[in-house]
């Protein structure tokens, strides 16, 4: 009985542990919980509560533009998007509802976007020549045309000033073989034009890059550079 | 000449496991833990570190200290398999008689049913019962297989996680001390992680108890916390898995002197404690660990003796592991050493004295590339205080036990693992040669182990 009454202690703290602003609900595979919940109890795993992931392994979220996170998630959970880690990871996520889908690209859309690092200077000068004017002689457009002149993204185009570089440029062989990424078609006329040293130049350019304003995770409103000036 | 018949022997042998293999591969492809990737509908990778399982990713160690509960219900059922050949060096002892009784021949040795996965949204569980096929050999000779309860993990978890705190809060019912831990450098899911079942010199013979003596004999309840991700802690108490707790130390009762019971005097308590940080592709913890048990002694016929006292087991254990995982490399290391001091007042297990004391360090380093080809090396070194009555295999009555394992592993299909194991002994039973003062040295027990591992649905 002594073993009934330590379980009955345990839950009943369990049980007790509720505040506002906190999330503790588990129903993550419950198509009417909110997105916020599902961004907080399955995403932050690997993400990020705040969508800045620690491993390079997982793209980062925060300041993500919406459309791309509406655009990506519905390829996910139709596994259209089928490079290896959208299946390894992603493709499990096929309960989620419309709704939920836009619930979590707001959540992860407002978050503020990751502060840049630092990068190897040669690379990030390679790199910031070609995100502004491309590779011309080889017909490489340069990426801020669509990108945005701070790698901010705009609308389906994808933010990836802040980015893991190794993400990018694992990213960038995807486009390579356009049939993984179908919405991505328009990167793959470019992505075969690249060597390897000039993506990872991009690349470089890019995890080192901040918006004018970045707030990092945890530490609230911090006036930041950019590697982009 | 016998050498190279013995080589081509070997050889042939080793085809045999290739083709069984090979028919393994067309069994229908769901990753291991079968139950928990169609739980997530993740891949093996996701929380197994370069897909070398049991060995946990960050992810996996949050999936296990969610309860299991990721994900949506589905079909709890899974299975797993291993075929393996053990070879060793010299396999008969001074006066002929053999030491590995199924030494060079592939055998279909063990096969495990999976009961698992998400339970509610709070409750998660981790259950397995393992059939041995070659358990013991009747008095005929003839093998015996043995059906057992092997490692069960029953959780209820709650996660409290806002934009900068993230608690986990979780309870756990199970029946191994460790085996309830996320880390692979804590003894229950640590290396190796498969082995020789049939050879009795494989592996040292004394290691502290925290190191698989209580495995499937105790029940263990503890509370458990886990802070952003840096701060776990842990408390749980163990008794003997009797009464309604038995079917977590099936296989094993009072009486059978092939599985004996092992019995605890109350409640024992286990505490762990870990410091974790991760930072890009870099995971890194450090930790401690510890257990107070108190065992009842056994007679000669597998009955326990509650009259005559106690044998009490201290360990302190203090562990580590990195890992750095990025696409397509994977290396990960884990460190242990156990220190185990043994008050047995009645001289229940020790003869020379009242006090005894183990040591044990474990260290181990791998490497996989694409989550499909493995290397590793492990290094392991007992050491203890001589006693005449527990250790009489020993010429001068010591535990001592050092040695080096080499692996390289394939991993065709992520639920699917061929590895090629060496265990090389520097030292054994106290020494490097003449160990047992019969002639045979340490590195007579030398063992290679080749295995098939695979996992379904």
């Amino acid at each position: 009985m002594k073993g009934v009454s330590r379980w009955t202690l345990l839950a009943t703290l369990l049980g007790a542990a509720s505040c506002h602003d906190i999330e503790h609900s588990r129903r993550t595979d419950d198509p009417a919980v909110g997105g916020r919940t599902i961004a907080l109890q399955v995403c932050s795993n690997c993400h990020g509560a705040n969508g800045v992931s620690v491993s390079p392994a997982f793209p980062k979220l925060a300041g993500q533009q919406k459309e791309y996170l509406v655009n990506q998630l519905m390829d996910f959970r139709a596994h259209r998007r089928s490079d290896p880690n959208a299946q390894r990871y992603m493709w499990g996520f096929t309960h989620l509802s419309d709704a939920q889908i836009g619930q979590l690209a707001t959540y992860f859309s407002s978050r503020p976007p990751p502060a840049g690092g630092p990068g190897d200077p040669v690379l990030v000068d390679n790199g910031r020549a070609i995100f502004r004017s491309g590779v011309p002689d080889r017909g490489v457009p340069a990426c801020s045309a669509c990108h945005g002149a701070q790698g901010e993204g705009a609308g389906e185009f994808p933010r990836l000033a802040g980015q893991h570089a190794d993400y990018i440029v694992k990213q960038l062989v995807v486009f390579q073989h356009a049939e993984q990424r179908p919405r991505g078609e328009v990167m793959n006329a470019i992505c075969v034009k690249l060597t390897a040293q000039e993506m990872r130049s991009v690349a470089a350019f890019l995890e080192a890059s901040a918006p004018r304003v970045a707030i990092p995770a945890d530490l609230g409103a911090t006036e930041t550079g950019s590697a982009g000036e | 000449m016998t050498h190279i018949v013995a080589v081509r022997r070997l050889l042939q042998r080793a085809w045999i496991l290739a083709i069984g293999a090979i028919g393994l591969l067309h069994a229908p492809c769901a990753p291991a833990l079968p139950i928990f990737a169609r739980q997530t509908g993740q891949s093996c990778v996701a929380c197994h570190a370069g897909g070398q399982f049991p060995e946990l990713t960050p992810y996996g160690r949050m999936f296990k200290l969610n309860g299991y509960t990721f994900g949506e219900r589905t079909v709890p059922l899974a299975v797993m398999a291993t075929l393996d050949m053990t070879k060793t060096r010299v396999n008969h002892d001074t006066s002929g008689n053999i030491i590995s009784p199924k030494d060079g021949l592939p055998i279909f040795d063990a096969a495990s049913i999976f009961l698992a996965g998400k339970i509610t949204d709070r409750i998660g569980a981790f259950t397995q019962f393992t059939y041995s096929n070659y358990d013991h050999q009747g008095s005929d000779g003839r093998w015996i297989g043995h059906w057992a309860s092997d490692n069960m993990d029953f959780r209820y978890v709650d996660r409290i996680v806002g934009d900068a705190d993230d608690l986990i809060l979780g309870t756990t019912l199970h029946n191994n001390p460790s085996v309830q831990d996320v880390w692979n450098s804590s003894p229950a899911w640590s290396y190796p992680y498969v082995s020789s079942s049939t050879s009795p010199v494989a592996a040292p013979q004394f290691l502290p108890i925290m190191e698989g003596a209580l495995a499937q004999q105790v029940v263990g309840a503890g509370g458990y916390t886990y802070w952003n991700r840096t701060i776990y802690a842990e408390l749980s108490l163990y008794s003997t898995a009797d009464g309604i707790w038995s079917f977590m130390s099936k296989g094993s009762k009072a009486g059978d002197t092939n599985h004996p019971q092992t019995w605890l005097r109350g409640q024992n308590p286990y505490w762990r404690l870990a410091l974790t940080h991760d930072w890009g592709p870099h995971s890194v913890m450090l930790g401690t660990f510890g257990i107070n048990a108190q065992v009842y002694p056994n007679d000669a016929n597998a009955n326990p003796i509650f009259t005559q006292g106690v044998t009490r087991y201290r360990d302190i254990g203090f562990d580590a592991q990195y890992q750095y995982l990025l696409e397509p490399n994977t290396i990960t290391a884990q460190a242990r050493y156990i220190r185990e001091n043994i008050s047995d007042p009645q001289n229940l297990v020790y003869g020379d004295s009242k006090a005894a004391n183990l040591g044990s360090l474990r260290l181990k380093l791998s490497y996989v590339y694409q989550a499909r080809y493995g290397i590793s090396l492990s290094f392991f070194n007992v050491t203890g205080s001589r006693d005449s009555v527990a250790y009489p295999g020993s010429a001068n009555f010591s535990p001592a036990t050092q040695g080096w394992t080499p692996e390289i592993f394939w991993i065709p299909v992520q639920n699917f693992r061929f590895g090629l194991q060496y265990t090389h002994f520097t030292k054994y039973l106290g020494a490097r040669t003449n160990y047992d003062g019969l002639g045979r040295n340490a590195s007579d027990n030398d063992t290679l182990f080749v295995y098939l591992w695979a996992a379904y649905w």
